[in-house]
């Protein structure tokens, strides 16, 4: 039940996920923080099976802070997309599958790109202008087909963030009401409330 | 739900008068919800050899990457391209290690071999998802849209077309074919392969 | 005495005509119409149709296990899936819109379905999940909707035409009908003069219930009255769209281009909708077909010259088309 929503702008990625942490049907926690700060200018949403999602995205971050301790620059964000998505696709095929569904967003500071993978847990990846994962998917994807403006400003690109989060809370049946945000452009990562 | 129509996606290839081609569409989907519209399951193996990759996208990415490597082990290690006799039967046998575990990709590769006098000689196959190769004289399909893809494929095609017959043919069958399918469509690219240049064309497609 | 005797024993040649007739049920009770132009509904006008069963002990079941596939893909029989249809109520009337496209598993079997079925002209029923199941309901209801005019002299209400098909799917409940439907139309202004001088205050309640009317009705035997429905496998990103856009006071040209912009938005995320979009109007005078619009058309070019067009493709590619979101400086600048 997991929902996540990313979507590129002018210079950032702002990637957002609900906070609730969820056993059967009890709320076991609603402030927990479902992105991952990779490195300073990478960010990863993580949902699915409870237990692999933490697991896999503190797995991925050690790996992407001993890359860099050893190459002195960090992994730029589609070598960075493309290992993590080869760790699942061989996961995938192991004894005991990570079930992590992802949305990594980053900004590269050398090009001067925003990047955006949607990843699932098998191991597909796709780059793309915006992205949701989850049942938010089914109301969101149309919804940024009309409204996303990858020229938007930070301010822009929140409403249309907003768009989203109130379009999911008014149909679909189990609200999350909070989620945390989170963006990165050329300065790095930072939080903001919404 | 079949797991190999889990992403959808078709890939269709064709061959003509001292030519071949071939052409795939573009989506990416999770069964019924379409991620991506530029989700490509082509891709270049040497200067003369295309590879189409239908199946699980997961398995799309890995075996492209995994083909990458092999052929440029194989063209270190001999000093030459490899050719597409020689590549088709390297995916077969890439394919055949996973028998007892599949990769769930269904190849379709389109190239020009080198003949003694010289000269280049069409080349297609296609193998099923554990290598069993198919050499063909006219057309291999392969996809979601595959039935669609051989009846349209069947009633179009003709011996001996010039590349520009042969990518109005391939493109016709494979934007008709894919019109008839849920899962395949979102665009579509064709490629052309004659012995002096490869054409890459993107096709208008229906989008929905 | 005798003819008691021929009539209840089990052994006469009449009993074993009675039996014959029984086990192979000649359709000696129905009409000669059945077969013309009627169409099979011939002997709806005595009542309710009678369907034959198969004769298994357990007929729901048997049709469930050759049917259902969600459940089970190779079932045997693939019954076609209605799939986006949305209708709202706005300050103008009611919008209808639905896309056209019919799919059997993965095979598009039709890209021209008219998922709107005119009942009458002022109402409107649409076609989600089994398009038999639709199509012969809402047949059936018009025939009713008719009938209860020449009976009562006066138009049949959406409420009452909404609760006549509800109770009538939901007497076949549990034996594998699937349909989702909104019944549109406009009720039938009342004026006051006309009506009973004294007239109560509930009388009076009544005649506030005119003008577009909106009821969701379907096989579980739900009956909903609303504003804005959308049915259909791709009526999660019609309500993204439609939602965001939605205001009552809209004027007619962007309702229609709103109902239009909904539809081909599930026609492009959803992989069974798609190929044409059509739209209808409901006004005080009836239901107005607006037009059919390819989504492929839309998608690329837009709708056209018609009321409330962007002047552009609907596309994402196409709106967003040389925009980016690379911020590298134009000239050497910031690091």
């Amino acid at each position: 039940m997991d929902i996540s929503f990313a979507l590129t702008g002018k210079g950032y990625v702002i990637v957002a996920a609900d906070t609730v942490a969820a056993r059967s049907i009890v709320k076991m926690k609603v402030d927990e923080d479902k992105i991952k700060v990779l490195s300073p200018h990478l960010l990863m949403a993580y949902s699915g099976e409870p237990g692999d999602t933490v697991q896999f995205a503190e797995y991925v971050e050690r790996n992407i802070r001993l890359y860099q301790i050893r190459n002195t620059h960090a992994l730029r964000p589609p070598s960075a997309a493309s290992w993590i998505r080869r760790t699942l696709a061989d996961s995938l095929r192991s004894r005991k599958p990570y079930a992590v569904n992802l949305l990594v967003g980053g900004y590269d500071t050398s090009t001067h790109n925003p990047h955006l993978y949607w990843i699932d847990y098998l191991g597909t990846m796709s780059e793309v202008p915006f992205a949701a994962h989850g049942y938010g998917a089914y109301f969101a994807l149309s919804l940024l087909d009309r409204y996303h403006d990858p020229e938007a400003s930070v301010e822009e690109g929140l409403a249309t963030l907003k768009r989203c989060i109130d379009e999911v809370a008014k149909r679909l049946v189990v609200n999350p009401e909070k989620y945390k945000v989170k963006i990165v452009d050329k300065d790095g990562v930072r939080e903001v409330e919404i | 739900m079949s797991i190999m129509e889990y992403n959808g996606g078709s890939v269709i290839a064709m061959v003509g008068k001292d030519c071949v081609a071939i052409a795939s569409d573009l989506r990416l989907g999770n069964q019924a919800l379409g991620i991506s519209s530029n989700f490509q399951k082509i891709f270049p193996m040497t200067n003369r050899i295309f590879l189409g990759l239908p199946g699980l996208a997961t398995d799309v990415t890995t075996l492209k990457e995994t083909f990458r490597y092999r052929v440029n082990m194989f063209t270190i290690k001999e000093e030459r391209e490899i050719e597409p006799e020689t590549f088709a039967h390297l995916v077969s046998s890439t394919l055949y290690e996973r028998r007892f575990g599949p990769w769930f990709i269904e190849p379709v590769m389109a190239g020009l071999q080198k003949t003694h006098d010289g000269g280049y000689k069409p080349y297609i196959a296609a193998t099923d998802l554990i290598g069993c190769l198919n050499f063909a004289k006219d057309f291999v399909v392969a996809g979601t849209a595959s039935t669609k893809l051989f009846g349209v494929a069947e009633g179009l095609w003709e011996p001996d077309l010039e590349p520009e017959d042969l990518f109005e043919t391939i493109s016709q069958t494979l934007l008709n074919a894919v019109d008839r399918d849920a899962y395949s469509g979102w665009g579509a690219e064709v490629y052309v392969l004659t012995k002096d240049k490869v054409i890459k064309r993107t096709l208008k497609g229906r989008m929905d | 005495m005798n003819s008691f005797l021929t009539r209840y024993s089990s052994t006469s040649p009449e009993a074993d005509i009675r039996k014959a007739k029984e086990l192979f049920d000649e359709d000696g009770d129905v009409s000669d119409v059945m077969w013309g132009s009627a169409s099979g509904f011939g002997n709806l006008a005595s009542g309710v149709p009678m369907f034959k069963l198969p004769s298994v002990p357990d007929p729901t079941s048997f049709l469930r296990m050759h049917t259902d596939d969600h459940a089970d893909p190779s079932c045997r029989i693939k019954i076609k899936h209605g799939t986006t249809t949305l209708a709202f109520r706005f300050q103008g009337g009611v919008i209808v819109a639905v896309d056209s496209r019919a799919t059997a598993g993965s095979y598009v079997a039709s890209g021209t379905v008219k998922k709107v079925i005119e009942i009458n002209p002022y109402l409107l029923g649409t076609m989600a999940g089994g398009a038999a199941d639709c199509q012969y309901w809402e047949t059936y209801l018009g025939i009713q909707c008719r009938l209860h005019e020449l009976r009562n002299r006066e138009r049949i209400s959406v409420a009452a035409a909404s609760k006549y098909l509800s109770n009538l799917v939901y007497s076949y409940k549990g034996m594998g009908l699937s349909m989702g439907t909104m019944i549109c139309g406009w009720d039938k202004t009342v004026r006051i003069p006309e009506m009973n001088r004294d007239c109560t205050e509930a009388i009076r309640a009544n005649c506030r219930l005119q003008g577009p009317a909106i009821f969701y009705v379907d096989s579980d035997g739900s009956r909903l009255k609303g504003d804005l429905f959308s049915v259909g496998s791709g009526s999660t990103f019609a309500y993204g769209v439609l939602d965001q856009g939605y205001r009552w006071d809209l004027t007619d040209a962007e309702a229609q281009e709103l109902g239009r912009r909904s539809i081909y938005a599930a026609g492009h995320r959803d992989a069974f909708s798609g190929n044409t979009v059509n739209l209808y109007h409901v006004k005080q005078d009836g239901w107005q077909f607006i037009g059919n619009y390819d989504v492929s058309k839309l998608h690329y070019e837009g709708p056209g010259d018609v009321p409330g067009a962007p002047g552009t493709g609907y596309g994402y590619d196409l709106r967003v088309a040389g925009r980016t979101s690379s911020d590298a400086p134009q000239s050497e600048g910031q690091a």
